[in-house]
């Protein structure tokens, strides 16, 4: 039975974010956490080689501890195993630092097969975590797949790119990365959700993973930020009067103001 | 040391990407203003399809270096990763960028973990200030505007699409092709067994980010059509109500609301709309909602988050003429 | 909606499930199912993982043994967001319940897991073109043959008809015996001489398939026979008696569905400077309408609640529960398109569909009238002179 792991993210809910002032990364203990969107699909790919070829398929997140009730709430999908990799010094990372984090930990896990991510989280929005980890590991990365097939004991990605659509087979392990739109996710399973409370995941350290401080965290993030606008919003239904071309002034100024004007 | 700046040029089958040129642009005044070379790096499979590239001769960069190999048609990432890590080792650039395309932001992490090089996405502006570069980019769900440094050379970054208009140069730059050594591994794990290009793209109108919107109060086709020409201007889609549609000003696709198409983009820009109950319930959900009418009193006033009371034909006009003039 | 019946925390889990699934599957796509008069396995096929085609099929079977409230739970909030879907989904429960309620065990693990896990649907067919309320006057027959059944007959206006693997057929096998004359069978997909005719065209639950089920010299093996030759009017009662309340509880999620959308509307239409809602005509309608959706809630939960209890002898209960519930959706989904005036009569807007949907519940799995006749019946039980 092969293994594919499928690496999630909580992220804050749009429109609850608040920003560390001082270190300029995000507060998320105290966001409410929902599952990163486009981490759906992965799981959906990953659940469908697991019927259609037996895989076993662990779900893990790197996160602080408020994490756990999302990835209960992954476990009713259909996975087989949740970890939560958690540790105070994992704190502000970047994606390099993440992308340590992680490869440490699929280490940890391996041997597997496939490791599955989505193409980006909705907060960073960066998409660089699948190719980084994949490189720091020595392994093959796969980016906006569709979709894996999975014929004869191989892996072919159906994968879009800039000018087109490719057929991409690859040998395992490797990593990849799903596209957010795809034709079907499956609901939780209401067997499973009724047995959620027994579910709790397995936590991985940095007991665990001893990864020297220098290279996690915000020690370990050679990007930072250092500084941040916060863009600030009109209460509805502020009505100017006058002529179209001082009012037409007063819309560029405040479309430059929100950033949709350079 | 670090006196080069790379810049990806993407090609296949004879054409280059237009991102890669227009990252030429703010690369152009940051190499400047940091005294750097800039040089575009292509990577192709076919020589004099490379050098047939039309824009070439005119483009932003002082040099272009390219390297050929059979294995670099369909440009795969780990074997990008490895020329570009060589490069990087044997030129010791100040910094490396990519556009973000899919290519872009496939190779440039493997290029950034391997070189344990910080690495910044969807830049969409620059800052040199005391010899330092600083990069900033929209995030956390674009409210917030971040600005970065990266602690580690070279300094890498992925720009955003869209973010800055091609220029073409005064001078030619420098082309040379690069032969990589000897025993270099040109090898790849992906084999590509299939490719099938891209069709024609579909209606954007539902995943855009901006939507400019147009109703009766626009009183002619001919008026409603200036939107497309402000869409232009945003990156927007132009959307229409359903009495719009049905005057034959705009077709049915573009059709917003009820039995039509429902946009959520972060801002909606309503010309002379009066915000029937048909027409809100497919954009009540804009982030940002300004509204133009003659009428102060309109549904779609109360509903904004900004009027402007005002003859939406003469606004329109008036906008677009000031929007050119900054240009 | 302004009475909370205490849950418990399954029950909140499971409603919480349908509800996501509801939002997800269905809520977008439902006007357009009914426009296309089109049926999508979508929602079926997720309904299916989430593993609620086993929600009353017994543990051992893979299901999760609930009784009929919670039934009756899941087929509300289902037909809150599409009844064309809940009636897929509730069909197949009664097309299940002869082999739930009567099957040998062998019978019972040859079909119940894969009903559980959602892979079959079920159908249940006992109406012909001659036979509606008059179910005795069914014509279609059943010879023994040596080691197998040969079916002859027409069976009309069947749910699921062509989409369900699995029939529970009523047949004649002994047409001199009047009402002890018919027996229950299992026919699937794929026998020989069993056909599927056209899909009918209907004023509502349009997202559901409704087709006739012809059977020409259609063999069976004698095993699919259901208990005992003789059998089959006390399994199709018995099995209509359990199904009943799941009629009444998509009354009530149709009724809900509706009731909400005239309310929002009328609190923010205008008109004469002031909501509508504002105007007693409208406002005492929907008080009028909350009073009876709630006392429909109350009797159809109740209903339930007595059936699982162990109750024997339920035929009156279920037919008030049933014959009550689908009366008030039809009378609150009038009124709510009254409420939203022109908006409630156009196709664009969702309150038309609620009132189309509503009205088959008056008409099957026995009208109205004959659910009048059973409480009649029952309730003379009680005096004895």
């Amino acid at each position: 039975m092969g293994r594919i792991v499928v690496c999630i993210k909580g992220v804050p809910k749009p429109g609850t974010v608040k920003v560390d002032e001082e270190t300029h990364t995000l507060r998320r203990e105290s966001a409410e956490l929902i599952l990163n969107p486009p981490d759906r699909p992965a799981l959906e790919v990953a659940l469908r080689l697991k019927d259609q070829a037996n895989f076993e398929v662990i779900a893990i997140s790197m996160g602080p501890p408020n994490m756990v009730p999302l990835l209960q709430k992954v476990y009713a999908l259909g996975v087989d195993d949740i970890y939560l990799i958690s540790d105070r010094a994992f704190a502000g990372s970047d994606t390099l630092a993440t992308s340590r984090i992680l490869a440490r930990a699929l280490s940890l896990l391996s041997p597997f097969d496939l490791v599955v991510m989505g193409a980006r989280s909705i907060d960073g929005e960066t998409g660089q975590v699948p190719p980084e980890t994949a490189s720091l590991l020595n392994l093959p990365s796969i980016t906006y797949v569709k979709e894996i097939r999975f014929v004869d004991g191989k892996f072919i990605a159906i994968r879009e790119d800039d000018f087109g659509e490719e057929e991409v087979e690859f040998p395992s392990p490797a990593v990849v990365s799903i596209v957010p739109e795809i034709d079907y996710v499956r609901p939780p399973s209401l067997k499973r959700l009724l047995s959620l409370k027994e579910i709790t995941p397995k936590i991985l350290t940095n007991a665990e993973l001893n990864l020297d401080e220098a290279s996690i965290g915000l020690s370990g993030s050679p990007t930072q930020v250092v500084d941040v606008f916060e863009k600030t919003f009109v209460s509805r239904g502020e009505i100017f009067e006058g002529e179209p071309d001082e009012l037409a002034e007063k819309l560029i100024e405040v479309l430059k103001e929100k950033g949709f004007l350079a | 040391m670090a006196e080069c700046i790379f810049a990806f040029g993407q090609c296949f089958e004879g054409k280059l990407h237009p991102a890669s040129l227009e990252i030429l642009t703010p690369l152009r005044e940051v190499a400047d203003r940091l005294n750097k070379r800039l040089i575009l790096i292509g990577l192709a499979d076919d020589k004099e399809k490379f050098l047939a590239i039309p824009e070439l001769k005119k483009l932003l960069a002082d040099e272009v270096w390219y390297i050929i190999h059979p294995n670099l048609k369909h440009l795969p990432d780990d074997l990008c990763e490895r020329v570009f890590v060589y490069l990087a080792s044997e030129h010791k650039p100040f910094g490396i960028f990519f556009p973000a395309t899919k290519k872009g932001l496939s190779v440039a992490p493997r290029v950034a973990a391997s070189l344990q090089a910080g690495l910044c996405a969807h830049v969409n502006a620059f800052e040199v200030k005391n010899g330092n570069l600083f990069l900033l980019r929209p995030t956390y769900g674009e409210n917030i505007i971040a600005k970065l440094t990266s602690q580690t050379l070279p300094i890498m970054a992925t720009i955003a699409l869209n973010a800055f208009p091609i220029k073409e140069a005064e001078k030619e730059p420098l082309i040379k092709e690069l032969k990589l050594p000897e025993g270099f591994d040109w090898s790849t794990k992906l084999t590509i067994k299939n490719f099938k290009p891209a069709k024609k793209e579909p209606s954007r109108l539902s995943v855009a980010k901006i939507v400019v919107g147009g109703g009766m109060g626009l009183k002619s086709k001919e008026n409603f059509q200036m939107l497309f020409e402000l869409a232009k201007i945003l990156n927007a889609e132009v959307g229409g109500t359903r009495p719009a549609v049905h005057a034959g000003w705009v077709e049915a696709e573009r059709m917003i609301g009820v039995s039509g198409v429902s946009v959520r983009p972060k801002l909606y820009l309503a010309f002379g709309i009066s915000g029937a109950i048909q027409h809100t319930v497919g954009m009540e959900g804009s982030e940002f909602i300004v509204s133009i009418n003659i009428d102060k009193e309109a549904p779609m006033m109360k509903m904004a988050h900004i009027g402007f009371v005002c003859d939406a034909p003469s606004f329109l006009k008036a906008l677009l003429r000031k929007l050119k003039a900054e240009d | 909606m302004l009475i909370e019946f205490p849950l418990k925390e399954e029950h909140k889990i499971m409603i919480e499930l349908i509800k996501e699934i509801g939002e997800t599957y269905i809520k977008p796509y439902s006007l357009e199912w009914d426009e296309k008069e089109a049926y999508n396995a979508t929602p079926i096929k997720a309904l299916a993982q989430a593993d609620l085609f086993g929600l009353i099929i017994p543990k051992e079977y893979g299901g999760l043994g609930f009784g009929t409230f919670e039934m009756c739970l899941a087929v509300e909030w289902l037909s809150y967001f599409c009844a064309g879907v809940s009636t897929t989904y509730a069909a197949s429960f009664l097309g299940a319940y002869p082999i739930i309620l009567f099957g040998s065990k062998e019978q019972k693990e040859r079909y119940l897991p894969s009903i559980a896990k959602g892979e079959k649907l079920c159908a249940f067919a006992l109406t012909e073109p001659q036979a509606g309320s008059d179910a005795f006057a069914i014509k279609t027959t059943a010879k023994k043959d040596g080691d197998f059944y040969i079916l002859n007959g027409i069976k009309q206006w069947i749910t699921n008809g062509g989409i369900a693997d699995i029939y529970t057929v009523i047949a004649l096998t002994d047409p001199a015996k009047g009402a002890r004359g018919a027996s229950a069978f299992i026919v699937e997909k794929g026998d020989p001489g069993f056909m599927v005719g056209k899909k009918e065209k209907k004023l509502g639950l349009r997202a559901s398939v409704t087709t006739d089920l012809i059977f020409n010299d259609c063999q069976i093996p004698k095993d699919r026979l259901i208990a005992r030759e003789g059998m089959g009017f006390m399994v199709a009662l018995k099995t209509l008696d359990y199904a009943r309340c799941g009629a009444g509880a998509q009354a009530l999620g149709i009724a809900q569905a509706a009731l909400e959308v005239s309310l929002k509307h009328a609190k923010t239409r205008v008109q004469f400077g002031q909501p509508v809602y504002q105007f007693q005509a409208v406002s005492h309608t929907f008080a009028e309408m909350a009073m009876r959706l709630s006392s429909a809630r109350a009797l159809v939960y109740s209903v339930c609640q007595y059936i699982d209890s162990g109750a024997k002898d339920f035929s009156g209960a279920s037919a008030m529960a049933k014959c009550f519930a689908t009366d008030q959706a039809m009378w609150i989904t009038e009124r709510a398109i009254q409420m939203m005036g022109g908006y409630g009569y156009m196709r664009d807007y969702p309150v038309q569909k609620f009132f189309r949907d509503a009205k088959c519940l008056q008409i099957y799995e026995g009208t109205n009238e004959i659910q009048r006749n059973i409480i009649a019946r029952e309730l003379a039980k009680w005096i004895k002179v």
